[in-house]
């Protein structure tokens, strides 16, 4: 007997029509939902999300049906990504149903789901039917029992998961009546390729036909009502994630990681600046909104909420959707509140984890921008004290402009006034050339570029700070001021490599100067230095030492710097211990977004957080490649109560340790 | 109400200073420039004031000085001065307080100023008398070293810092001269629209001398940098032996332990 199915078995064909037109109904629905919500979307500035539109389809199908971004947090997005790929087989199989009923068949006399492939199509079916519901439990006992910390149980999970269980679990109920009413009686191996609707079948073996094909019609009918109030309620509902999720992978930021919109401040007549309502957002930070899932992965790894500071990126994103589809016109700053506002570190442990690609940095920083440009509000007299600082003297220390240079008296340095004719421009930046303990790590990086005969110069005086905490801070102002002035600087130079010891000034030379025209090649020292061990120009001692590495946030998450820092360090004898949460999902120190200028006033302190992160490895060493870090963990070392117990060096500092006189030194590059 | 703030430009105090070839005043190079901290004072209380009256009141500011001043009016253009005098003086140290009270009540002469404003000092030169001197010639009121002010019906009332931490009280009824102290208010950041505005706010250029026809009362003979002095002691170890030689220290250098 050929291996197929009647469609529409039971039911009869007399549904197609109600059955059509029910579902335009439910379609409608959807459709007039999401037609509601893109003209909320749209109360918000324009955004073109649609440029190099080959990469971003590309994007969004290796996303959504690879699942990547949902299976990295492998405990909920595991059983995610099962029962997103089986309910999405059932869906397809319905398609084919479909297809072939009301298509190929009346229209061709083409009978698809027939022979060998219906047998496998059963089995498929019944397969992912029977993962996801498994799946759908397993998620069901971790949002209602476990009750991970943090995790909101609304009105739309309780909706969500009994519908689509309940949808599971009558299609298994009707596809069994069936099986037991027709193969089960006629077909009996037919059957065996539905192995769940044969054990629901041998279930009904007893009733006879009548009740049978009552049955069926009931559960039929509930399958297809409920299928149809699922589709209706995707707008209305946290199922819109169904398709906000996704198409935020087609509307993805394409631009460097951590790239910042730059305000024209030549344009006349503009009033506002920053983000004090939605309007003033793009629509994309609205639909962020509808796109978030509530996962609380952001929240699970943003230092400031894991130190009882008022903020939650997740909440964030939240609020701007709720005056959005509330009260548009209410203050965006007041909403969230400033003090959750001036918490954030600007990490992008938030963004960078995010399986719905919502972008929370920049949202931050926008409503930053509107406290400071449009309130003149920082996060503390301090940080005013400091933002001046930088306005007069060029660093946030307050510190004399002239003695910028001071920490390299002594060394076998040059400043680019003096002589423009250098390998490297070592950009300094404010720490290491004021801070004492940094001033050890410019010096250190100076010894290893004279080690390996690199002729590299400093602008002295010259350089001012990069911008970049006042920039984070919302201070885009002062930022384009002081940044244009170090532009016009170096590009004044005609430098062609500039190396930094610090990832904050790395980013914004190397990404944000862009913009105002910086030419030269911008590197951190530890993609540098491990490029010299490579070709051999650097030789350095191996020294066993242990050690635990802290990845910065602008160099791991902002740079997908990682590998070269362990290298540099394995070359040098290291043996390392890694943090729990290290690499993309290492934990801030709690000095970046400008943070380093602010006292932490409000939770426990982020920095005693990590450096008890690095004792726990059993580590004596913390090293890390950034001067805000370094300046945290010698704090957090003390505040800690953690001296002799850890150690906290800078990554040039282990090197400069152990450097190798050069096997073939070449006069040029020693004197 | 007309209000004018005398505000000056002075170096930061971190700057490195050294002495000019005259041996009478700081070089200028490599010093970083700002608006006296006591002048800001001055902006924030003229602005508060302003607002206080709805907007009605007039704030010109005016300053003495080289080109490089025209960034101190900005900012207090910025802050929210309305209109701005720059009486340009490339010889600015050359002149003794008396010039400057001179030259700045020249120009207030003739224009009807209710209400001025100054820092009590400037941090640079520190004579204190600019403000004083400004009210006597004027024939104005003077209260000095203001920590708190308050305006109403044409009377301000503030709170003055005496010597030994303690405060007076003073009414004044306007016209009257100012000088601001520390403490009398935490100076506004310039919003960027009003950075912005600020840029187009008229700044009149007069030079001094179509003002200062009065010659100095004291000169400059000469300035060096107070001589080195011991350098302190940190006292490191034990905490108790820390006390003990704090102690220790206390009992034959200072005064503080004996007995009153």
């Amino acid at each position: 007997m050929e291996a197929t199915r009647e469609i529409y078995w039971n039911v009869g064909h007399a549904v197609v029509l109600p059955m059509y037109l029910l579902t335009l109904v439910a379609l409608a629905a959807c459709c007039y939902g999401f037609y509601l919500r893109v003209a909320v979307y749209r109360q918000a500035k324009a955004q073109d999300r649609l440029d190099n539109p080959g990469k971003r389809l590309s994007l969004m199908a290796r996303n959504l049906f690879g699942q990547l971004k949902v299976l990295r947090v492998s405990g909920p997005g595991i059983p995610h990504g099962l029962f997103f790929w089986g309910f999405l087989t059932l869906f397809i199989g319905t398609l084919l149903v479909m297809l072939q009923a009301d298509l190929t068949q009346p229209l061709f006399g083409l009978v698809i789901l027939k022979g060998t492939f219906y047998k496998f199509y059963s089995l498929v079916l019944d397969l992912a039917g029977v993962i996801a519901l498994v799946m759908l439990f397993g998620l069901t006992l971790r949002r209602f029992l476990v009750r991970p910390e943090g995790l909101r149980i609304t009105r739309d999970d309780y909706l969500m998961h009994l519908l689509l269980t309940a949808i599971i679990l009558t299609g298994f109920f009707a596809e069994g009546v069936r099986i037991a009413a027709t193969e089960l009686r006629g077909n009996p191996g037919l059957a065996e390729w539905s192995p769940v609707g044969l054990f629901v079948a041998k279930q009904f073996a007893a009733q006879d036909d009548a009740s049978l094909k009552q049955l069926h019609t009931l559960w039929w009918w509930g399958h297809f009502l409920m299928v149809l109030g699922l589709i209706a309620s995707i707008p209305w509902t946290k199922f819109r994630h169904l398709f906000t999720t996704p198409a935020n992978y087609l509307f993805t930021d394409l631009r460097p990681k951590g790239s910042i919109a730059a305000i024209d401040l030549e344009e006349e007549g503009v009033e506002q600046f920053g983000a004090e309502k939605v309007a003033d957002l793009t629509w994309k930070d609205v639909f962020d909104s509808d796109a978030c899932t509530s996962c609380k992965r952001c929240q699970d790894r943003c230092p400031a909420f894991n130190t009882e500071k008022p903020l939650s990126p997740m909440k964030v994103v939240q609020q701007i959707g709720e005056v959005a589809f509330g009260n548009r016109d209410a203050s965006l700053t007041e909403t969230v509140g400033s003090d959750a506002l001036w918490s954030c570190t600007t990490c992008r442990a938030c963004q960078e984890i995010c399986p719905a690609d919502v972008e929370q940095v920049n949202k931050i920083l926008e409503m930053r921008r509107n406290l400071v440009l449009m309130q003149g509000e920082f996060p503390g007299e301090e940080v005013m004290v400091a933002v001046n600082n930088v306005e007069v003297n060029g660093n946030p220390f307050g510190m004399a402009y002239a003695s910028r240079g001071d920490w390299s008296d002594g060394m076998e340095l040059r400043t680019l006034h003096e002589d423009a004719n250098v390998d490297i421009l070592y950009f300094v930046g404010c720490y290491a050339s004021f801070d004492k303990r940094n001033q050890e790590v410019a010096r250190s990086f100076v010894k290893i570029c004279n080690a390996a005969g690199v002729r590299v110069g400093i602008l002295g005086k010259e350089e001012k700070c990069c911008g970049e905490p006042v920039r984070k801070l919302g201070n885009e102002y002062l930022y384009q001021m002081t940044a244009r002035e170090n532009v016009e600087l170096i590009n004044g130079y005609g430098v062609k490599r500039i190396v930094t010891t610090c990832p904050h000034c790395m980013n914004t030379l190397g990404r944000d100067y862009r913009e105002l025209g910086l030419e030269a090649d911008v590197e951190h020292y530890t993609v540098f230095i491990d490029r010299l061990i490579r070709e051999g120009t650097l030789a350095v001692d191996e020294r066993r030492f242990d050690y635990t590495y802290h990845d910065s946030c602008y160099l791991g998450r902002y740079q997908d710097i990682v590998r070269q820092p362990r290298n540099i360090l394995h070359a040098a004898g290291g043996r390392i211990n890694e943090m729990e949460r290290s690499e993309k999902e290492s934990f801030c120190c709690g000095a970046g977004g400008g943070r380093i200028l602010a006292e932490e006033k409000l939770g426990s302190r982020i920095n005693v957080k990590r450096v008890k992160m690095a004792e726990a490895t059993g580590a004596p060493l913390i090293v890390s490649n950034c001067p805000f870090c370094l300046t945290m963990f010698e704090d957090g070392i003390k505040t800690g109560d953690c001296e002799g117990k850890l150690q906290a060096r800078d990554l040039a500092e282990i090197v400069a340790q152990r450097l190798q006189p050069m096997p073939v030194p070449s006069p040029e590059g020693l004197n | 109400m007309k209000i004018l703030v005398c505000i000056k430009q002075v170096p930061d105090m971190e700057s490195r200073f050294r002495l000019n070839g005259e041996g009478t005043w700081y070089d200028e190079a490599d010093l970083a420039f700002r608006m006296n901290e006591y002048d800001e004072y001055a902006v924030e209380q003229a602005v508060r004031l302003k607002e206080q009256l709805g907007g009605e009141p007039e704030i010109t500011v005016v300053s003495i000085g080289p080109d490089r001043v025209v960034e101190a009016v900005k900012k207090a253009l910025a802050m929210g001065a309305d209109r701005a005098v720059h009486i340009k003086d490339d010889e600015y140290y050359r002149k003794d307080p008396w010039q400057i009270s001179s030259a700045l009540a020249a120009h207030a002469a003739s224009r009807h100023y209710d209400l001025v404003f100054t820092g009590m000092q400037s941090q640079d030169r520190g004579s204190a008398q600019v403000g004083v001197t400004v009210a006597e010639l004027l024939g104005f009121a003077c209260a000095t070293t203001l920590v708190g002010f308050a305006y109403e019906g044409g009377t301000i009332t503030v709170k003055r810092e005496l010597e030994g931490g303690s405060k007076g009280i003073v009414k004044l009824r306007l016209p009257a001269v100012v000088t601001c102290q520390l403490g009398l208010n935490t100076p506004r950041y310039p919003t960027l629209p009003n950075i912005m505005k600020a840029k187009k706010k008229e700044i009149v250029v007069q030079p001094i001398s179509e003002l200062l026809k009065e010659a100095e009362l004291t000169g400059t003979a000469g300035m060096y940098p107070p001589a080195k002095r011991g350098g302190g002691i940190v006292i490191e170890g034990d905490v108790n032996d820390q006390l003990d030689r704090l102690l220790g220290i206390l009992k034959e250098k200072t005064t503080v332990l004996r007995a009153a």
